[in-house]
């Protein structure tokens, strides 16, 4: 076992990604499916901030906010993400509650509960329908200006890489967000804006992550340009050599989440913490397996059919003999390097003449 | 090459941690928004007659002054027939009230005298109704002639500039509708009005910017019946007949006491129910006139019912939460990477303490300045950002471990490794940074707060990535402090590899 450690430590692994692109292919599908299908039954849980509901203000006579708390509570009204506030103006303070919206006799129930406890009239207690504070106007701008994005995106990364990379990487990205939104809708956690702000972020983590391995796929694609190597034999060769930087980015991504998660929500009692870490969660897992097991096998997929590639299309190397193209596209430093082990002046000299082209003397000036 | 390195590590040390104490120095903390700190709680009343759509309108036009700034995450609701608006962290009321109460009244005053430095050509008007404009300054009010000039003046000021005649009796404060002001454009122009004869509700909130002739033009419909067209065109009347209240014949548009733009009235009666202001707009003139006329219509009155000091929802456990069980994250990686990079973790451990100084930094300095709050998401996506950032060390290390694998020294490696390393880190950092700033430019609430901390981190990475991580990574290679030492695997001897 140590064997494989070793090997996935110096980048020479040889698991073969794109041979296998269709149990990853097969497994998002039924993600997807299972998302959508979910979306379309159960819909999503949307909270307050998306919803609206109801409020009511009590003058904060003797009455507390934890008064307040326990008559939601035995009003059977959940209070997750009910905002209780207390407002303190020229007349006086007051506390006002917020809720998802109710039913007119939970409404009234709580009105005169509340007006009890506070030992004021019931119609000093105002009940009103508050409106969501996420207005429709925050998710059109942000609809469309993530659909800019996605077009500026694809011409970056058609501009710096090439347009099928732009296009396997937008997949994946759509592939990320829509079964983080779909673990939502399944589990039925409350979506808040908060969760919105989170989707973002895998949105961006996932984009990142895939940029990553594209470049290195970009890298090897120009280093076997001479030769004849199928293209799933370079992404799987590529994708070998980052395995290790996706796993440790991942790992280093995810542990501040699952702190937050674990010690500051479930232990510290920030529950407000849990909604947020639990999307961060899903997603950045999502991102890491979707830039190893959807985009860059998608991306061959598309690439195989160009014609340079397609006479090897069916050509995928495995074992010793995927690690013997990923030795053939290493430089040749290593033999310079090997025949001048003796010798620290020259290695120096070999590994600099590499790098560099000789300076050209310099001009004596006048 | 050595001299340059040590001069941008000790630089980017001295900058970031000197901003670092500049602030502390200052007293500016990181404000909290309405979760965690509470702040201000506004409601307005409608006034007048209104529907749900024209509050909903109006909301959304609250929403885009209030969130100017696009950091503060202020929270904008809806409660019965009254509109909440909640601002973080204002414990000044007034402040408050200022923020909401003043901004973006759009009043249409006549112009007395204009004493502007740049003085105004009128164009003709093709068609319809057109009024060139001030040649330089976008913005349009009108006001319909005022019938009722009560020359309620307070006070009387000496002329501030060439622009006012004197033994005019003016206001001294800009705001009041119902006398004669001085004004200035913020340009060098200054404008000597009357009582505004209308205001920004004349109009509907359809203004657009086009091109119309080669020129940049500003098209806006007019309300009917008294409150609209009426309003107007007797107030364009009265200047197209260069009457005594409006001798010049021009109709300043005044934003907050100020005058964005004067244009000259070309016709009398305005039938078609639109308006076109024409000048020298640039682009970007036309299209913050468009605004101001679209912003400026809110079609509900409100009064001010109430202001209120609001508590959190959450509460300072949520913050302290947060933090602990981010320190202890950031604390779990800097453990995974020290177990794995061994002594180059230094480095991480270097550039995080680095992001982390410079962040507080912007973040304080912003909540000093710009309203800035921190909301505990915001709290949160800051901690996961610093995880994030991590990957540019990844990358950077990963290479530098393929090089040295294959052999060459430790020097070599570092540097080229960084070459290509970098280019990397630009890619994937420049998607991330568009995103922000599509993200930032076009949205607006909490997503654009989003963008701005997306945007602010990205940043931080190029910047850390360039001038902290590669000088201390190259010359740490060049030391021999990494002798005999096994650095990523390969054991080093004298700047040898094995």
């Amino acid at each position: 076992m140590s064997g494989v450690l070793t090997r996935l430590y110096r980048g020479e692994t040889t698991f073969n990604f794109v041979g296998r692109r269709w149990w990853g292919f097969g497994l998002s599908l039924f993600l997807i499916v299972v998302t959508m299908l979910s979306l379309f039954t159960r819909g999503l849980n949307l909270g307050i901030d998306f919803e609206g509901g109801v409020a009511w203000e009590v003058p904060a006579t003797s009455i507390t906010i934890e008064d307040v708390t326990a008559i939601l509570e035995a009003n059977r009204v959940d209070t997750a993400d009910a905002k209780i506030q207390s407002l303190n103006g020229s007349d006086g303070s007051r506390i006002r509650v917020q809720v998802a919206e109710q039913t007119a006799e939970v409404k009234s129930a709580v009105q005169s509960a509340l007006a009890e406890k506070a030992k004021v009239d019931v119609q000093d207690v105002s009940v009103s329908s508050v409106s969501s504070s996420w207005g429709r106007s925050i998710t059109e701008k942000a609809v469309r200006a993530l659909l800019i994005f996605f077009v500026l995106v694809s011409v970056f990364i058609a501009w710096r890489f090439e347009w099928k990379m732009a296009l396997s990487a937008i997949l994946a990205m759509v592939h990320d967000v829509l079964i983080s939104v779909g673990v939502y809708s399944i589990t039925g956690l409350a979506v808040t804006p908060a969760t919105v702000i989170a989707f973002l972020t895998i949105l961006g983590f996932s984009l990142y992550d895939t940029i990553v391995v594209f470049d290195k796929v970009h890298d090897n694609t120009a280093r076997y340009a001479a030769s004849r190597v199928s293209y799933a034999d370079i992404t799987n060769v590529s994708m070998n050599q980052v395995l290790m930087r996706s796993i440790n980015t991942s790992l280093a991504a995810v542990l501040p989440v699952l702190s937050l998660l674990v010690l500051g929500s479930w232990v510290l009692g920030a529950v407000a913490l849990e909604e947020f870490a639990i999307a961060l969660l899903v997603g950045l897992l999502l991102g890491a397996y979707s830039s190893i097991f959807v985009a860059t096998p998608l991306l061959a997929q598309f690439k195989t059919r160009e014609s340079k590639y397609a006479s090897l299309a069916d050509e995928i190397h495995t074992g010793s003999e995927m690690a013997r193209i990923a030795g053939s596209g290493k430089k040749t430093i290593q033999r310079v390097a090997a025949t001048a082990q003796d010798s620290e002046r020259e290695v120096v000299l070999a590994s600099s003449a590499l790098t560099h082209p000789p300076r050209p003397r310099k001009k004596r000036r006048r | 090459m050595v001299r340059r390195f040590v001069i941008s590590l000790v630089g980017v040390v001295v900058i970031v941690f000197g901003l670092f104490a500049a602030n502390l120095v200052a007293g500016n903390v990181p404000s909290l928004g309405l979760d965690l700190q509470g702040g201000a709680s506004i409601t307005l009343q409608p006034e007048g007659e209104y529907d749900a759509i024209a509050l909903d309108v109006a909301i959304n036009i609250i929403r885009s002054r209030v969130d100017s700034i696009g950091v503060a995450e202020p929270e904008i609701i809806r409660q019965g027939d009254t509109v909440v608006v909640n601002l973080p962290g204002v414990d000044d009321q007034q402040r408050a009230l200022d923020i909401i109460g003043r901004q973006g009244q759009v009043l249409l005053r006549p112009v007395l005298q204009a004493g502007t430095l740049d003085t105004s050509a009128t164009t003709t008007l093709p068609g319809q109704t057109t009024i060139p404009s001030d040649s330089t300054l976008p913005g349009a009010a009108s006001g319909p002639g005022n019938a009722r000039v009560r020359g309620a003046a307070t006070t009387t000021l000496p002329p501030s500039s060439d622009a006012s005649a004197p033994n005019i009796q003016v206001s001294d404060d800009p705001n009041d509708p119902s006398v004669n002001a001085v004004l200035t454009d913020g340009k060098g122009g200054a404008f000597l009005v009357g009582p505004a004869g209308a205001d920004g509700l004349v109009f509907t909130n359809d203004a657009t910017a086009e091109v119309s002739n080669g020129n940049w033009v500003v098209n806006v419909g007019l309300q009917d019946g008294p409150t609209g067209a009426d309003l107007w065109n007797a107030l364009t009347t009265k200047c197209f007949n260069r009457d005594a209240v409006c001798p010049t014949g021009q109709i300043a548009i005044v934003l907050d006491g100020k005058v964005i733009s004067a244009p000259v009235v070309q016709e009398a009666i305005f039938s078609g129910g639109t308006v076109q202001i024409s000048g020298d707009f640039t682009q970007a003139e036309a299209r913050d006139l468009a605004k101001i006329l679209e912003f400026g219509a809110v079609p509900v009155k409100f009064a001010v019912a109430t202001v209120q000091t609001v508590s959190p929802t959450l509460g300072k456990d949520s913050l302290r939460a947060a933090i602990i069980s981010g320190l202890v994250g950031v604390l779990l990686v800097v453990l995974f990477f020290f177990f794995y990079y061994r002594l180059l973790t230094i480095v991480i451990l270097g550039g995080l303490t680095i992001s982390f100084s410079l962040l507080w930094s912007v973040v304080a300095f912003l909540s000093k300045t710009n309203g800035l709050a921190l909301t505990l998401s915001g709290v949160a996506g800051i901690i996961v950002s610093i995880g994030v950032t991590v990957d540019s060390y990844v990358v950077f290390f990963e290479k530098m471990k393929d090089e040295l694998q294959s052999g060459k020294t430790l020097r070599g490696s570092a540097q080229r490794s960084f070459a290509s390393a970098w280019r990397t880190i630009l890619a994937a950092d420049t998607v991330s940074f568009l995103g922000a700033i599509t993200l930032w430019w076009l949205t607006v609430g909490s997503v654009r707060g989003f963008a701005f901390f997306l945007g602010l981190s990205t940043l931080c990475d190029v910047i850390v990535a360039y001038s902290f991580t590669r000088p201390s990574v190259l010359l740490l290679a060049r030391t021999r402090l990494l002798n005999g030492r096994k650095v990523l695997g390969v054991r080093m001897s004298e700047g040898v590899a094995q």
